[in-house]
């Protein structure tokens, strides 16, 4: 049977998505406002945006919300993953569950409740609040979320795996680099990304953490909502929009470069071998 | 493994970067640790401009941090691990502050310029003497009219809006204090009653405005005025002069029978270290020229005398902003009542919000 351009399936599709974007480019459109409001378009502008950098504070805090996610989120990436190996490494069932139980806990907690206890826990130690506090908290928060995007790709991965490159005499050093990593590559990636994005748009936890100075995006734009959120926000937003969209376009390139130059190496050891 | 190397390397040579770039800008707004000030305030509640002028004339770089609500500002002062050296809590806020001994007195010796603040506004029951606080803006709670639905003579005083005539078409902002307060003062008790039995009256007084009210709303209040939804709104100044930018059929009505009178202050908290930097800053903030500069960047009513003499004589003759004194002598400030007592005006602002019409 032939697939009509409308079917239904494709009619739901599109209609999720046009509900989950509509928001977005409504915002994005009001960035061009001439206006200050969101309620009516007077004409078009790039003063919110001329605006937007001239503001040199929000630009730095841009800047240090990035620094910020990506910072955190490799560090929890490296801790996460050597946290899944050891996890995948425990033999006793009744531990292994328990410390995966654990690791859920802090996934599902509240964040207000990890904020308030990271507050309490800097200012006890005597730490003082601002770049340090924000880093530790969101490597903290972000290292569960690896482990559970790392750990089932590890599960997935055939032992005979392991034992056969230990049969052909790989120290455990080479096993790891050589069979382990690169199975798991696309798991440790995941849970990068993962971390990164909810590094990115945290704002319970941050907002107890910083200080002296030191802010992040969320925190920064939810103190300014108070007088109304200005349009130097929807052009952020769209900047943002952008710069994600550009990050995604180039991830996906370059997957699309990689397989194919697999893909073609792979045809020709084949023609190789049949020579 | 290759791969996961040189994506690492990758994202760190970026953080570099990043982190290069950040300390630039910091360095570009001349930021050094030795002469700054850090300032705990609402978003967007000074002009920048005068920030930089602070720093051209003293030296003293001004690094500005925000909060949204005043309960956060107090938990993030008590629990210590920063180094705020001013803040600028609402009136209520300052007396619980000072009960949790937060606050570190004014030294009036180093204080120049107070004598510019309006006798109105000093002396408050929040603070006696201004021992602790320096008022920063001041507005009122108030009535907010759209001409084109309702005339302005029909909702003049608090009564008013119990007139069938505005039968679902007042918005009230959801503050419990606020509009408890409102149906006190129609009832000609204190905003601040701690009896129960008038609260539990008030909560009737209110239930009985219920046919009138199109909704209970926070922010979108402001929104929703500006786009015509509704006639009347209750809310504060502050919110009402920014809806009136928006809408020029929208007019403010402080009720001559009283309402609640309220302040942001400048305190210096426990936290403060320069204290050179906070006096150069309060004698600065006090000059009327930047006080007036301030107010009409934020919009909101100066304190300072002297400042409002220098504001243009049409924002500074606006009734709706800065009401004639037999008024403002009408107004009340709302006090610290205790945890006890403010969860006795929410179960009450509750009870009323789920009653059924």
């Amino acid at each position: 049977m032939k697939r009509k351009w409308y079917d239904w399936r494709n009619v739901y599709l599109w209609l999720v998505f046009l509900l989950l974007y509509a928001p977005i480019f409504y915002l994005i459109f009001y960035s061009f406002n001439a206006g200050t409001t969101m309620t009516h378009f007077t004409g078009f502008s790039w003063q919110h945006y001329a605006e937007l950098f001239a503001d040199t504070r929000m630009i730095e805090i841009v800047l240090d919300t990035l620094l910020i996610a990506l910072l955190s989120s490799l560090l929890a990436t490296i801790i996460g993953t050597l946290g899944a190996l050891a996890i995948y490494g425990i033999k006793k069932v009744w531990l292994k569950n328990s410390i995966l139980s654990l690791n859920n806990i802090l996934m599902v907690s509240p964040d207000v409740i990890i904020g308030a206890s990271f507050l309490i826990f800097f200012t006890f130690l005597g730490l003082r609040l601002g770049f340090s506090s924000v880093l530790l908290s969101h490597i903290a928060f972000s290292i569960p979320i690896v482990v559970l995007m790392v750990l089932p790709k590890l599960s997935e991965m055939n032992h005979s795996l392991i034992d056969a490159a230990t049969d052909l005499g790989a120290t455990n050093l080479q096993v790891l680099t050589r069979v382990v990593f690169p199975f798991i590559t696309p798991g440790i990636l995941t849970g990068f990304f993962m971390a990164f994005t909810y590094s990115l748009d945290d704002f319970a936890v941050t907002f107890f953490v910083t200080g002296n100075g030191f802010e992040t995006l969320s925190v920064e734009i939810y103190a300014r909502a108070r007088q109304g959120i200005s349009l130097e926000v929807n052009a952020l937003s769209a900047l943002m929009f952008l710069f994600s969209l550009l990050l995604i376009g180039g991830y996906y390139f370059i997957e699309q470069y990689n397989s194919s130059k697999k893909e073609r190496r792979r045809n020709r050891m084949e023609a190789k071998l049949i020579k | 493994m290759k791969r996961l190397i040189s994506f690492a390397l990758a994202i760190i040579a970026f953080c570099a970067l990043l982190a290069v770039g950040s300390s630039q800008l910091q360095k570009s707004q001349g930021a050094s640790s030795s002469g700054t000030l850090t300032l705990y305030n609402w978003g967007d509640y000074i002009d920048p401009a005068l920030l930089t002028k602070f720093q051209k004339q003293t030296g003293y770089k001004v690094q500005v941090e925000t909060f949204d609500s005043n309960e956060a500002m107090f938990t993030k002062i008590q629990q210590g691990g920063t180094n705020y050296d001013l803040a600028v809590p609402s009136d209520y806020m300052i007396q619980k502050m000072h009960k949790a001994h937060l606050l570190v007195p004014l030294n009036y010796k180093r204080l120049h310029g107070f004598n510019h603040i309006d006798p109105h506004f000093r002396d408050q029951s929040f603070d006696p003497g201004n021992r602790y606080s320096v008022p920063y803006f001041w507005g009122t709670l108030g009535i907010i009219y759209n001409d084109q639905m309702v005339k302005a003579s029909a909702v003049q005083h608090w009564r008013d809006l119990w007139s069938p005539k505005l039968r679902n078409n007042i918005m009230l902002v959801d503050s419990a204090r606020d509009i408890m307060g409102m149906a006190l003062i129609t009832q000609g008790h204190s905003v601040n009653t701690t009896n129960v039995a008038q609260l539990e009256q008030a909560k009737l007084k209110l239930e009985g405005l219920m046919p009138n009210v199109k909704a209970v709303v926070a922010d979108e209040i402001k929104m929703y005025m500006a786009q015509n939804e509704a006639a009347v709104a209750v809310t504060w100044s502050g919110e009402a002069a920014e809806m009136m930018a928006n809408n020029s059929h929208l007019h403010y009505v402080v009720p001559t029978e009283g309402s609640n009178l309220w302040f942001d202050n400048l305190v210096i908290p426990k936290t403060a270290k320069h204290y050179k930097a906070i006096y150069a800053f309060l004698n600065f903030m006090l000059k009327p020229e930047n006080a007036a500069q301030n107010a009409e960047y934020v919009g909101y009513a100066t304190p300072n005398k002297a400042a409002k003499a220098l504001l243009p004589k049409a924002v500074a003759t606006d009734k709706q902003f800065y009401p004639s004194d037999s008024v403002i002598n009408k107004l009340q400030v709302y006090a610290d009542l205790g945890n006890r007592m403010v969860g006795i005006y929410n179960d009450k602002f509750l009870e009323f919000k789920m009653y059924h019409r």
